[in-house]
């Protein structure tokens, strides 16, 4: 083959697909998001847990970087740059949809919202194993602020400090919201599998 | 140190500040080792979830769409009247899904000029588009052409034309069932356009 295209059987690396994909090569485009779309994906799905406006995140978050792919110098990693922007389209659309992005400290928390205290009590314990979809629902479940944290945290892997620049918040706000979401998520795992915990017994 | 004292300095722990004297207090405690044995499980397992979904064929039938509408998609230095190119380097049973296109694009103009006319364009538009959706010797013979030239891409155009299909079968049903629904009209429409965009997008790719 003589023109710019390679075959499928050797698709095209990820530096050889930007290149071509600033010349408006079809192909090229659908290799980036071929290689980035579970990623993008799945974090539209964990931060709104809809799929339908997933789905329109991702297509959105793919032609905002396809529109900019022409500025894209490759000083950071590609993947870094995409999922930056993907955060930055899920963070918009929650603040249009009024939905917290993170609670404020000086939110006072609901009965609804904040984790049990578990101060000195006797405790069940999870024991030893969660299912990836019950993991699943219990992200779903959380309160829309306490998701977006652990999402880009546990999940995506951010630091506080990143986390902190993106929601616009304080690092240590970033780290309370973080605990009080994984607490959260171990009181909706435990009443979800009532026959699967183990007592812990105080000393 | 108490569990009140250990609990309330959780989360600089969970970070990997750990001393001694709270070592030392998750040895002796078994629900405050427990409770931090299932909040590390839970950050643990939550990785896994990273990159764990497929997204619908859908999604980059409408970014490929978008791309092309907004010119971001080049036709590399070819000429876009290449179907007579084309049919003379491949079947000539080729010119029936693109002659369906152009009805079918014919069609959409017709039903962005005018309700009138939309009534009729529907007419004609309809039934070859439905001929689209419904036989599959077309699709068959497109993937035929796509699995040759490029393989990997089979796939992914049977998916993608599995799913233009079936929105196409919801649309008519939809009208179907109401034709004077305009919402229902306009689904059936769109429906025809993604199809007639996969076969232009196949024979785009399928070009030497």
């Amino acid at each position: 083959m003589t023109d710019a295209r390679k075959p499928q059987g050797d698709r095209l690396s990820e530096s050889e697909a930007i290149e071509r994909a600033k010349q408006g090569d079809a192909e090229a485009f659908q290799v980036l998001y071929d290689l980035h779309k579970r990623r993008v994906y799945s974090l539209c799905l964990r931060m709104t847990a809809n799929t339908a406006e997933a789905e329109d995140l991702t297509q959105e978050a793919f032609l905002q970087l396809f529109r900019k792919i022409g500025t894209f110098r490759g000083e950071s990693a590609f993947s870094t740059w995409l999922h930056r922007m993907a955060v930055n389209v899920v963070l918009m659309r929650l603040r249009k949809k009024s939905l917290p992005v993170v609670p404020l400290e000086e939110t006072v928390e609901t009965e609804d919202e904040a984790p049990k205290k578990e101060l000195g009590a006797q405790d069940a314990k999870l024991a030893g194993s969660i299912d990836r979809l019950e993991l699943q629902r219990a992200i779903e479940a959380l309160p829309p602020g306490y998701r977006s944290i652990f999402v880009l945290h546990d999940v995506e892997g951010y630091e506080h400090n990143e986390i902190a620049g993106m929601v616009g918040c304080s690092i240590g706000n970033s780290k309370s919201q973080l605990h009080k979401a994984r607490m959260k998520l171990r009181e909706l795992l435990k009443t979800s599998r009532p026959g699967r915990t183990e007592k812990a017994s105080k000393p | 140190m108490t569990c009140g004292e250990f609990q309330k300095i959780l989360p600089d722990i969970m970070e990997g500040q750990r001393k001694a004297e709270h070592a030392a207090h998750l040895q002796s405690c078994p629900a405050c080792s427990g409770l931090v044995s299932d909040l590390s499980l839970i950050s643990e397992q939550a990785r896994l979830l990273q990159a764990s979904e497929e997204p619908s064929p859908r999604v980059w039938n409408q970014i490929e769409i978008a791309l092309r509408q907004e010119g971001l998609i080049r036709q590399p230095g070819r000429d876009r009247s290449l179907v007579p190119a084309f049919s003379r380097r491949w079947s000539l049973a080729w010119l029936l899904p693109v002659a369906a296109i152009l009805v079918i694009a014919f069609g959409v103009t017709v039903y962005k000029g005018g309700r009138s006319q939309q009534i009729a364009s529907n007419r004609v538009a309809a039934p070859v588009a439905m001929s689209l959706a419904a036989n599959s010797n077309d699709d068959q013979q497109l993937l035929e052409v796509v699995g040759s030239r490029t393989p990997s891409m089979r796939t992914s155009y049977a998916d993608n034309l599995r799913n233009v299909n079936a929105y196409i079968r919801d649309a008519e049903q939809t009208v179907q069932n109401d034709p004077n629904d305009e919402e229902a009209q306009r689904s059936l429409m769109a429906a025809y356009e993604q199809k007639a965009m996969v076969y232009e997008m196949a024979l785009d790719r399928s070009l030497p």
